[in-house]
């Protein structure tokens, strides 16, 4: 009976500190991309976006992903025109990853360098700011990402044979959740 | 009854471990920045504060672990081939329908001039035939170049699965109207100028050929405010 207790007691203390790395994902997200023309504005808006978040050490890595056809601005011929421009059937994916310390900053304005895939080029955002806010178990993140046409090598498309700007800001809202 | 040596260390061993472990711990959380207290890390549950003790690197999550179908992840350059030939032929298309405004709307201004005049009762006086002959000509002209616009539209590549929606379905559907009005223009044209050159009066069904442009060219503008809808000053951001 001792052995057995001392068997047990001995596994249980020898047990690491980390077992499991505590996933997080990303329950709920919106993301949209804002163009604009001389006629008029255009916002496309993704909620197909999926996300996965884990920690370990002294760093959390989180990657987001969402197709490129997921993307919808209400106009379907736009949509298919976008994702020509953005070589979305020859690179299907929009790509983010990121690194924050652990634990995470509280709540407020967060900082982090954005590693994206997009239109077959990586870019590299630093020091992006972000609003983190928590609810319950939920972690709210907002912020928006200063992508450009040309940091992607995008042709910027036309209409009636004016293009449209080359900034096109990605406004990102998340809800996280630990798994 | 004779306990082993082993098992009498056993407790002891556990009991000097357990400290070694919560230190371990401690260190973990206390050696990071804005490191919360426990109560805090579960309350709140924050990525990484749930997981205080944790003092091993985690595996970066991988593309793989998001749970995206092949088909959705799966690069298509063929795909991307068939929108980049839509996309070259739909800018034709654009570009030729901007230019047809022009021969259009000189077709819909010299109208007035290749009409007879029968005022007052007296005798009907039809139009010169340099101002027919001009104004058939834009017509021709107009014509071809609507027809050679259409074609770009119809012989662009179809993408399966796309489901059409917003105003490029107006677009689409007010070429319904001034498709067919393109084809019954010249032709209400044609019996009008065979009329007009006999020195007859436009009659019969040639006599709605004003109207039949008119609202052709009201469709055919209509059809291309539709896809620049809504303009920016109404966009509500």
């Amino acid at each position: 009976m001792i052995r057995r207790l001392g068997i047990v007691l001995l596994f249980g203390s020898m047990a690491p500190p980390v077992l499991a790395q505590s996933p997080f994902v990303l329950v709920k997200s919106t993301l949209s991309y804002h163009m604009s023309h001389p006629i008029h504005h255009v916002d496309g808006t993704s909620t197909e976006a999926k996300g996965k978040g884990t920690c370990g050490g002294a760093k959390c890595d989180f990657l987001i992903a969402a197709p490129v056809n997921s993307f919808k601005s209400g106009d379907s011929n736009r949509d298919l025109h976008m994702i020509e421009a953005v070589r979305g059937a020859k690179y299907p994916m929009v790509v983010v990853r990121t690194t924050l310390p652990n634990p995470i900053p509280a709540d407020g304005t967060i900082y982090a360098d954005l590693e994206v895939q997009f239109a077959g080029q990586d870019m590299h955002y630093p020091h992006v700011a972000f609003q983190k806010s928590t609810s319950g178990k939920q972690i709210q993140i907002t912020g928006t990402v200063p992508a450009t046409c040309s940091d992607f090598k995008i042709d910027p498309p036309s209409f009636l044979t004016v293009a449209i700007k080359n900034e096109i800001p990605v406004s990102v809202s998340m809800t996280w959740q630990p798994q | 009854m004779r306990i082993p040596l082993f098992s009498r260390f056993l407790p002891c061993v556990f009991l000097i471990s357990v400290p070694f472990a919560l230190a371990a711990q401690n260190v973990a959380t206390a050696s990071l920045p804005d490191a919360p207290d426990a109560a805090q890390q579960q309350s709140t549950q924050q990525p990484g504060s749930s997981s205080s003790q944790q003092t091993q690197p985690a595996h970066p999550p991988d593309l793989s672990d998001l749970g995206f179908s092949p088909q959705q992840t799966r690069s298509d350059p063929q795909l991307q081939a068939r929108l980049e030939r839509r996309t070259h032929m739909l800018k034709v298309h654009q570009r030729l329908g901007l230019i047809t405004l022009a021969p259009m709307a000189a077709a819909l201004f010299t109208g007035g001039m290749a009409k007879g005049e029968d005022r007052d009762g007296g005798p009907f006086r039809a139009p010169s035939d340099a101002n027919l002959d001009f104004h058939a000509a834009l017509g021709g002209l107009t014509a071809a170049m609507y027809f050679t616009t259409a074609w770009y539209a119809i012989d662009a590549p179809r993408i399966a699965g796309t489901h059409h929606r917003g105003p490029i379905r107006l677009h689409e559907a007010l070429a319904f109207i001034h498709g067919p009005g393109m084809i019954a223009t010249p032709i209400l044209g044609i019996m009008a100028y065979r009329q007009e050159q006999n020195g007859e009066r436009v009659h019969g069904a040639a006599s709605a050929h004003g109207a039949v442009a008119g609202i052709t060219i009201a469709a055919y503008a209509a059809s291309m405010l539709a896809v620049s809808w809504p303009p920016k000053f109404l966009h509500r951001h």
